[in-house]
């Protein structure tokens, strides 16, 4: 989680992105970012466990500050090639900020999150690795 | 210092001389073992059952469980989930009116599980007690008929009082479920009692070599084959030694010529069909936190063939193995996992079941360190009276 606080810090010291909203609460959180949009996510509870369900609290903002959508979440185990076992659900509360529900990484190991995002006609995907032990 | 050094040798002398040896263990070592840990956890309480935890629920569930009247058949639960042989049968598959599909199950911890029955049909323990009550193949009782029974015998209608706070009312399937509620609070107290293993892993995560050293080597190396290499505590994980999950570990699904059990996938689908799920009116969470994965989880093609992932307290003492007990002793187990065939496992990433390949010496080290899993348990004491 360290390397991600730093690079928090980063992104929040950066001007030309200083209108997403990345204060998720607790002073913490995890940045994704491409080169059109950044994402500001925080699990809840913040520490996950394996088999336990958390939920995602995420900004969804693009670099130019233009309105931008969560369209779908999903987690996969890259090296088993098998996802979770449950459906997260996406609610919004109209103004870039969203709860994701439902998640549980039922085995130890590295989990890749898929966020598709949209503004404006094309999905983008990107990604985010959770290493559990 | 010296006297340090000298108590210390003396203790590794003593244990070599019982042919005892503590192993050299990484910090990742460490760290999984005792991720296996600490035991017992803290009693069950289940939202979604009002009366969890509560002993006069557990003493009326004890009668309800020894009572041959709830069922059309005059059998009871502990008929095959027998007091005295780990709460289980003993034989590959159930027997109710017909010989079932699947292996009765132990019930020791079974309070902790999320997911109930081979197949997760059901997600609270009072939900999966209600199965067997209602199966014609089994009990072949009847709501009517198990709330006529606490109405009408003195002796329930006084413990469902003293359980429930309340007179046995009229509505016959409330009745039913509340029977239910009361078999599950009594189930949720069959908790296994501590291990040798588990006494080893305080040892080791306290760092008390002394202690560590009373564990057998050769349980030791099967521990570590356990959380390395063999990479069963992938989902045999934590204290239950289960990630509460299910897996295909690549024994045949097929019941009959012709007929397959689908194991998950039918297995969601049915918890998805019942009124009896978390997310009806018979749960008594209203929070709704415990139906989360309720309502999150979702039927996958993957799930056909899988099987919840049992936890392995008490396993050297439960046999026969696998939901279908098609594997006789623990030492069958242990060579399914070290010769199953990948072609059955159909795989498209690192499979995480895989031919382990054990040799003879490792074998006879994973199944001591299975067996330092099972705990003599004691006798349980007869009920106590519902009512003076």
């Amino acid at each position: 989680m360290r390397p991600w606080l730093t690079l928090l810090a980063g992104v929040i010291s950066t001007p030309a992105w200083a209108d997403c909203p990345l204060d998720l609460g607790h002073g913490t959180g995890i940045v994704v970012f491409s080169d059109r949009y950044m994402l500001a996510l925080r699990p809840d509870p913040l520490r996950i466990e394996v088999g336990q369900p958390f939920a995602l609290l995420m900004n969804v903002c693009t670099k130019r500050g233009d309105p931008a959508e969560l369209v779908l979440v999903d987690a996969t185990m890259p090296e088993h090639k098998h996802g979770m076992n449950y459906a997260p659900t996406i609610e919004a509360d109209g103004s870039g900020r969203y709860r994701v529900e439902g998640l549980l990484f039922h085995m130890p190991g590295n989990w890749e999150v898929a966020f598709d995002v949209r503004s404006g006609g094309a999905i983008q995907r990107l990604t985010h690795d959770f290493v559990l032990k | 210092m010296k006297r340090l050094l000298l108590i210390l040798s003396l203790v590794v002398v003593s244990g070599l001389a019982r042919g005892e040896a503590a192993l050299d263990w990484t910090a990742d070592e460490v760290r999984a073992v005792g991720s296996h840990g600490p035991w017992p956890p803290a009693p069950v309480r289940d939202p979604s059952n009002r009366i969890s935890g509560s002993p006069a629920a557990a003493a009326l569930g004890r009668h309800l469980f020894e009572e041959p009247r709830l069922s059309s058949r005059q059998v009871t639960c502990g008929d095959c989930h027998v007091a005295g042989r780990d709460w289980r049968d003993g034989r590959a598959r159930g027997l109710g009116k017909v010989e079932l599909d699947r292996r009765t199950p132990s019930l020791w911890n079974v309070g902790y599980q999320r997911w109930f029955g081979w197949d997760g049909a059901a997600d609270s323990l009072w939900m999966q007690s209600l199965r067997p009550l209602l199966d014609v193949r089994e009990m072949a009782g009847s709501a009517p008929a198990i709330a006529r029974l606490l109405r009408e015998d003195t002796a329930l209608a006084c413990g469902y009082e003293r359980a429930f706070g309340e007179r046995p009312g009229a509505d016959d399937e409330k009745l039913l479920v509340d029977g239910a509620k009361a078999l599950a609070a009594f189930q949720q107290t069959l908790v296994t009692p501590r291990t040798p293993f588990d006494d080893f892993r305080d040892a080791l995560v306290a760092g008390d070599r002394a202690a560590a050293l009373r564990y057998p080597v050769t349980a030791q190396r099967g521990l570590k084959l356990f959380v390395g290499r063999g990479n069963c505590a992938t989902c045999h994980f934590g204290p239950l030694f289960t990630n509460g999950e299910f897996g295909d570990t690549g024994i045949p699904f097929f019941v009959r010529p012709g007929e397959v059990d689908s194991g998950r996938y039918g297995g969601i689908a049915r918890l998805k069909a019942s009124p009896y799920n978390r997310l009806g009116r018979y749960s008594d969470d209203v929070s709704g936190v415990t139906s989360t994965r309720t309502r999150h989880v979702e039927a996958q093609h993957r799930n056909f063939g899988e099987f919840r992932v049992p936890g392995l307290r008490q396993i050297g003492r439960t046999g026969p193995y696998m939901h279908d007990g098609s594997l006789a002793t623990l030492e069958d187990v242990v060579k399914h996992y070290s010769t199953v065939s990948l072609d059955r496992l159909h795989s498209d990433g690192v499979p995480l079941v895989r031919p382990l390949g054990l040799t003879t010496e490792e074998s006879a080290d994973l199944l001591a360190f299975l067996r330092t899993l099972d705990a003599d348990t004691p006798e349980l004491p007869p009920p106590p009276p519902l009512c003076p």
